[in-house]
């Protein structure tokens, strides 16, 4: 089941200089947290001249698609799924 | 005297992604993983399958069916839409590793690519370990989930059927040593370029296999089998000499558009029209170019197909002025009939250098000036912030895709 949405999340995000990586740690969608346990994909797109990181993660249980805007500095949940059938 | 197999050390190198969109959502949701999925233009049932996963695969789906088919075959498969801003971001972060390796990288589609070692080729170089390492790097730095063929050989054509050799994740060398030992195990549909109709011309010419093939005389090949040319690139290709390593010049720009909702309303075709001339002359004006050539296609839904072209007078690059003349051509159709797709194109693209001056201005500089500043404005904004009144409403009509091939 796949849901396309656009809300706007609250996000941890963690940078780890030794490690190198830079990856959202937690979200809060709708009043509940999602800690986050894999960062499955990222790219970047651009809507004109907005850039706009796309992350794809897991929280184990949901696959969210959320994007993070340069310009304006807003997370956004773009898409919610759980690998199931429609 | 007859010419000799390829004894060359093979330095092409083709490197292509399994069911690369499916695996591609794989890689970005772990919940589809090893599970059947497709990738399909739309998700309704009578959607075309454009990519059906590895799983999805095993269980008889190809690309080409439709999503009622593939759920006729596994009722649980799940259907995705593309996501064509990943898929182009794999591929260039493919083609990134790949110019590590070499300064002539040819995409040769959105996941395939051959990596001519030529330019930078010696004896120490072992293609099969590069091969193996960029199998690696596709993983650690793309995406465990993706998985690609290598293959590598003399020339491209070679190197494309030892890429097909041991899919998924194959990696195979075609030189001259065991050129004849693979021809023995497949069959001509194998070989890329040969379909059941030439299959058929060749089993007809006494060819049953690709051994045959490779054993048949230029001349035979020429004169008898494909009565041109082609039999002597065939005869060429068959034995490991290149043959493929043309560029082909863009000739003209395109879009096209199946309908979701198949209708005979003129209207409703116009503002499709016009989005694909939108499309279409964002492209042509991004190069630089003029057209003065315009071409519609329309196939009907009892898949009739009808279709004109018109050389033009002038030069233009406008999106006004190319549905302008676009439409011309679509009040030209018998009659009107259920479309089921549409397609447009413009020719004849020059740098309008020699355009010759109107004696009465109809605005046709003005019109060029509008276009490239709502150009600028979409640049800025986003593609279709500002459109045609027509445009209005069609968000989400003729969306973003991926076209197969070059």
């Amino acid at each position: 089941m796949r849901e396309k949405l656009f809300e706007k999340i609250s996000v941890i995000f963690s940078y780890n200089a030794e490690k190198n990586t830079a990856i959202p740690y937690k979200i809060r969608w709708q009043l509940r947290d999602y800690f986050i346990k894999k960062l499955a994909y990222h790219h970047k797109a651009y809507e004109g001249r907005e850039l706009l990181h796309i992350f794809h993660v897991t929280d184990g249980n949901l696959d969210f698609r959320i994007r993070f805007n340069t310009e304006d500095l807003n997370w956004i949940l773009e898409e919610v799924s759980d690998g199931s059938p429609d | 005297m007859d010419l000799q197999i390829n004894t060359a050390p093979p330095t092409v190198m083709h490197v292509d992604l399994n069911s690369c969109f499916a695996t591609v959502e794989q890689q970005a949701h772990p919940h589809l993983r090893g599970k059947p999925v497709v990738v399909a233009a739309y998700v309704t049932d009578k959607g075309c399958i454009l990519s059906p996963s590895i799983e999805a695969k095993k269980l008889g789906i190809k690309t080409g069916m439709r999503v009622y088919e593939a759920k006729q075959i596994y009722p649980n498969v799940i259907v995705c839409d593309t996501d064509p801003d990943m898929v182009r971001d794999v591929n260039s972060k493919l083609m990134k590793i790949f110019r590590d390796y070499s300064p002539n990288v040819i995409p040769k589609s959105i996941d395939e690519a051959i990596i001519d070692f030529a330019p930078v080729f010696s004896n120490t170089i072992d293609l099969m370990k590069i091969g193996r390492e960029i199998k690696d790097r596709v993983k650690k730095e793309i995406g465990e989930w993706i998985l690609c063929n290598v293959g590598i050989s003399t020339n491209r054509f070679l190197a494309k059927l030892a890429s097909s050799l041991h899919k998924p994740d194959g990696l195979d060398l075609i030189d001259h040593k065991n050129l004849r030992q693979i021809y023995s195990s497949i069959k001509l549909t194998d070989l890329h370029g040969i379909n059941i109709r030439f299959e058929y011309r060749l089993n007809s010419n006494g060819i049953k296999n690709p051994i045959d093939f490779l054993q048949a005389g230029e001349k035979f090949l020429k004169k008898n089998v494909f009565k041109s040319i082609s039999g002597y690139y065939w005869y060429l290709r068959l034995r490991g000499w290149e043959i493929d390593d043309y560029r082909s010049e863009r000739k003209s720009f395109g879009q096209e558009y199946s309908l979701k909702e198949k209708t005979s309303d003129p209207e409703k075709l116009k503002r499709i029209i016009m989005k694909l001339c939108e499309k279409m002359g964002r492209r042509l004006r991004q190069s630089g170019q003029f057209a003065s050539g315009v071409h519609l296609g329309i196939l009907y839904h009892d898949h009739a197909f009808w279709h004109k072209g018109k050389k033009l007078k002038k030069s233009i690059s406008s999106t006004k002025n190319l549905f302008e003349e676009i439409i011309k051509l679509f009040y030209l159709q018998p009659q009107a009939q259920i479309v089921s797709k549409i397609s447009v194109s413009c020719f004849s693209l020059n740098q309008n250098d020699n355009q010759q001056l109107e004696l009465i201005d109809m605005g046709g500089e003005k019109v060029n000036k509008i276009s490239h500043a709502l150009d600028k404005i979409n640049n800025r904004f986003g593609e279709f912030t500002v459109v045609p009144a027509i445009m209005i409403d069609m968000k989400d009509t003729v969306i973003d895709r991926i076209a197969f091939g070059k």
